[in-house]
């Protein structure tokens, strides 16, 4: 009954959110569940010796929770948690280098694959840099709900104390170091900003594309972050669910694809001429380990390797395997024959789809949330793509746009209160949803706009004839 | 015919026709737009009869008949039949549609509005 009504659900599940993110001190923004780990000390208490000395004469008390990044005592953290955080922050890293770059680099024409890797390279190295510099501090610490505050810029305080046996852990995740959670947290936002990429190969100034995707995490990436996933976030407080970034990396760089794509305009000869793609082989092999490393993606998300990180890699593959099958089917009936890009895409569609869904739902939901992810965003890449008029050039709007969308919807209708304790909301989700899409598209087109006036966005015409490996690096492929 | 295919073809009469007519032509693009492949096609024959330069006639012939469409799709029963299991045909051709309903672009659209 109180799927379909924000007005007395939303704001009481967000403030029931917000009490529960302060109090209980191992949860996560996107777990909603108390972890079996042991519970975290701040480092303001007098040490683990006195706790441990009340303790033993008394029922244990709940140690006060961290609200903000803060230091503990090293025997706090989880080893298992900490060990499977590093390895999912490793998967995550790899489906980005080399998988989106093998991925977007078979699908362009053959004179633009270097520069389409070169490009998710140096979008990896720079994003990086801006993330340890500022982006880790506005989206992962506590500061007003729209953005988060200083206090780690510079990574300043992600302290390993060995003398002392304290380190810092985050509110978010203290029971692992904070300098693995903000590493994890970095993996997405690389990720995030090198899918945008694909909406403007072929046509963009290399050092426009840096200029743009430097301003865009900052500016757009990080406060988003910080809504959804900081507990003191405003959409975290509304009620949002999001478990890995349905909303915060798919509608997000699916919507600042589909901006780029219009600003940019379409490449000389979109329409007239076969665009053929340089090699499906690679795009494939891209393919396979987005859908590896999807499982650091989503089941890391749950930030322990607990019961529920299970859970969440079961649904993953499901999903995504049900998205291939499903955009199969939709291909082979409405064009004649299934191909390996459908068979790909379908299977990013699905795992896209599960993606804020990964920690709240059962294996049977997935089937559905792949099922239908498959067929829209086999919609979106084809029928929506032509209704656009956009040349969003590898289907980052209609792949990871609509697969955000109807993965973030369908997430407020199937959560699942005995897995994740919260249920959702489709009106509260479709808020989320749409304020990642205004604010994503405003702010891209903004900086897109300040791109264009500093250094100009496109190559000139017979740089992009040419192509823009030779243009923009002067360098090419072998035959 | 695979792309690579009707791109061998496109290129060895690149070659014949520069080095027998002078004229410079775009491979790639020989490859993949019917029209301007048909005007190689005329442009190559013409110069054969002209000429007399028989291979050129030869290599545009192969030429027309890589860039013809592809046949329209066989009727839906068919390929139910064909895709459930049914022993009584034939197996597709390769390259030839194999849907439940029957293609519905032609071939040549492949890629032109987009990779998917």
């Amino acid at each position: 009954m109180h799927r379909f009504g924000t007005k007395w659900v939303a704001p009481w599940l967000g403030m029931w959110l917000l009490a529960w993110s302060l109090t209980a001190p191992a949860q996560t923004a996107t777990s909603g569940t108390v972890t079996d780990a042991t519970p975290a000390v701040t480092a303001s208490a007098p040490a683990a010796a006195p706790t441990e000395a009340a303790a033993s004469d008394s029922p244990p008390a709940a140690p006060p929770a961290l609200i903000k990044p803060g230091l503990v005592a090293q025997s706090s953290l989880n080893a298992a948690d900490t060990a499977w955080m590093m390895t999912s922050t490793a998967l995550v890293l790899l489906m980005t280098l080399p998988g989106i770059a093998l991925f977007y680099g078979g699908m362009v024409r053959k004179k633009s694959v270097i520069n389409t890797m070169a490009s998710v390279v140096a979008i990896a190295s720079l994003v990086s840099l801006l993330w340890f510099a500022v982006g880790y501090s506005l989206a992962f610490t506590p500061g007003s709900s729209w953005l988060g505050g200083a206090d780690r810029l510079w990574f300043s305080g992600l302290s390993y104390l060995k003398d002392a046996g304290l380190v810092a852990v985050s509110h978010v995740a203290p029971n692992i170091p904070e300098s693995v959670y903000a590493m994890f947290q970095l993996t997405f936002a690389i990720i995030t900003a090198t899918l945008v990429v694909g909406a403007f190969v072929e046509r963009m100034r290399f050092s426009a594309m840096l200029l743009f995707i430097g301003l865009w995490s900052i500016v757009v990436y990080a406060p988003i972050a910080h809504w959804v996933w900081e507990p003191g976030g405003w959409l975290v407080q509304m009620g949002v669910l999001d478990f890995a970034g349905g909303s915060v990396v798919h509608i997000n760089a699916g919507m600042s694809g589909l901006v780029c794509a219009y600003m940019l305009g379409a490449r000389k000869g979109y329409g007239r001429e076969p665009f053929e793609p340089f090699n499906l082989g690679l795009t494939m092999a891209g393919a396979g380990l987005l859908w590896v490393g999807w499982f650091g993606f989503n089941a890391g998300s749950a930030v322990a390797s607990d019961g529920r990180a299970g859970l969440a890699m079961a649904v993953t593959h499901i999903a995504a395997s049900a998205g291939a099958m499903a955009w199969m089917l939709g291909e082979w009936v409405m064009r004649g024959r299934p191909s390996l890009l459908g068979l790909c895409s379908g299977l990013v569609a699905g795992l896209v789809a599960i993606t804020p869904a990964a920690g709240f739902i059962t294996p049977g939901s997935a089937v559905i949330f792949g099922g239908v992810a498959g067929l829209a965003c086999y919609w979106g890449a084809t029928g929506l793509k032509r209704m656009l008029n956009a040349d969003d050039s590898l289907d980052v709007f209609g792949v990871h746009g609509i697969g955000g969308i109807v993965g973030s919807l369908m997430t407020g209708y199937f959560a699942n209160k005995n897995i994740s304790g919260v249920t959702g909301s489709v009106a509260t989700q479709a808020l989320g949803v749409l304020a990642v899409l205004v604010y994503s598209g405003l702010m891209s087109w903004a900086l897109l706009w300040l791109t264009k006036v500093i250094v100009g966005l496109r190559v000139d015409e017979n740089s992009e004839l040419t192509g823009l490996d030779v243009s923009q690096h002067r360098e090419h492929l072998g035959t | 015919m695979l792309n690579s295919e009707k791109l061998a073809i496109a290129a060895h009469l690149h070659v014949l026709l520069r080095r027998k007519t002078g004229r410079v032509t775009d491979t790639e693009w020989m490859a993949s737009n019917t029209e301007y492949a048909a005007e190689i096609v005329r442009f190559a024959r013409a110069s054969a009869q002209e000429d007399g330069h028989a291979d050129l006639g030869e290599w545009a012939a192969k030429l027309e008949l890589a860039m013809v469409p592809v046949p329209p799709p066989r009727p839906a029963r068919e390929h139910l039949f064909g895709v459930i299991g049914g022993t009584t045909k034939p197996a597709p051709l390769p390259g030839a549609s194999d849907s439940l309903f029957g293609s519905s672009e032609s071939e040549a659209h492949r890629y032109v509005r987009g990779i998917r």
